[in-house]
């Protein structure tokens, strides 16, 4: 299993830090497929670019993204200290062609096989899991 | 980060460079905009240095091809990567938005 933990501040960081420690997390799991990464990578980084939007700009928030790939699953786990958010987590069709937002939920359904949200602690728990492609033998 | 270049009196190519992001998409809306409303028509957006596009890109794109059509030009894309081509069947854009291998052949039809 190959595991990073990072610890993120916004603002002022970026999504950027995610990428850095997915492109990390890559080179030391030099196995995983290219289309789970890149479905992996492109959920998370709407989750985390959610947090940052909608998130309370009055102060700052505080994340910590748990990430680990074993040989079936890779799994996210972000923390954040923003208020609730005010979203609907239900299942949603994705926006028309033409639409300039509204999208980013509707990936992070789509690309992944598990996305939860919880309250707890005074933080906000969400979770992302997807299964691996089986690796043909 | 993007550069721009006029190609003939009425077309212009937007090269992109890097992750088509929440933090870029406003660069990319601002200086296709800037060429719409100077007057060129057709615009091409050359992905060719995107590794990453995200449902932020998604929308500055969107957001320019409306404007382009508008005025009564178009916004064609040249050179996607991988999983920009995956976001864009998600996201069921690969119907409205003319994709091509370079963006020489984006002007040449």
């Amino acid at each position: 299993m190959s595991e990073r933990t990072i610890v993120f501040h916004t603002p002022p960081d970026e999504v950027d830090v995610v990428h850095v420690a997915l492109a990390s997390l890559w080179a030391q799991d030099a196995d995983v497929d290219a289309m789970d990464r890149m479905m992996f990578e492109t959920a998370l980084i709407e989750l985390v670019s959610n947090v940052i939007e909608h998130g309370d700009s009055q102060t700052t928030i505080n994340c910590t993204l748990d990430l680990a790939v074993d040989e079936s699953t890779m799994k996210a786990v972000l923390v954040d200290t923003a208020s609730p958010p005010r979203i609907d987590l239900s299942p949603r069709e994705m926006p028309d062609e033409f639409a300039e937002s509204g999208r980013g939920l509707a990936f992070i359904q789509a690309l992944v096989d598990d996305f939860d949200y919880r309250r707890a602690g005074g933080s906000n728990i969400w979770t992302l899991n997807k299964r691996r492609a089986l690796l043909s033998l | 980060m993007f550069t721009s270049e006029n190609v003939g009196a009425d077309d212009a190519v937007v090269r992109a460079v890097g992750k088509l992001n929440m933090v870029s998409a406003p660069a990319l809306r601002e200086i296709v905009l800037k060429l719409i409303g100077e007057g060129r028509q057709r615009i091409v957006v050359d992905l060719a240095g995107v590794d990453f596009m995200d449902s932020s890109g998604l929308g500055a794109l969107v957001g320019c091809l409306k404007a382009a059509r508008q005025g009564g030009g178009d916004l064609r894309i040249a050179a996607p990567g991988a999983q920009v081509l995956m976001v864009l069947k998600l996201s069921n854009l690969d119907r409205v938005l003319a994709t091509f291998e370079t963006a020489e052949d984006a002007l040449d039809v």
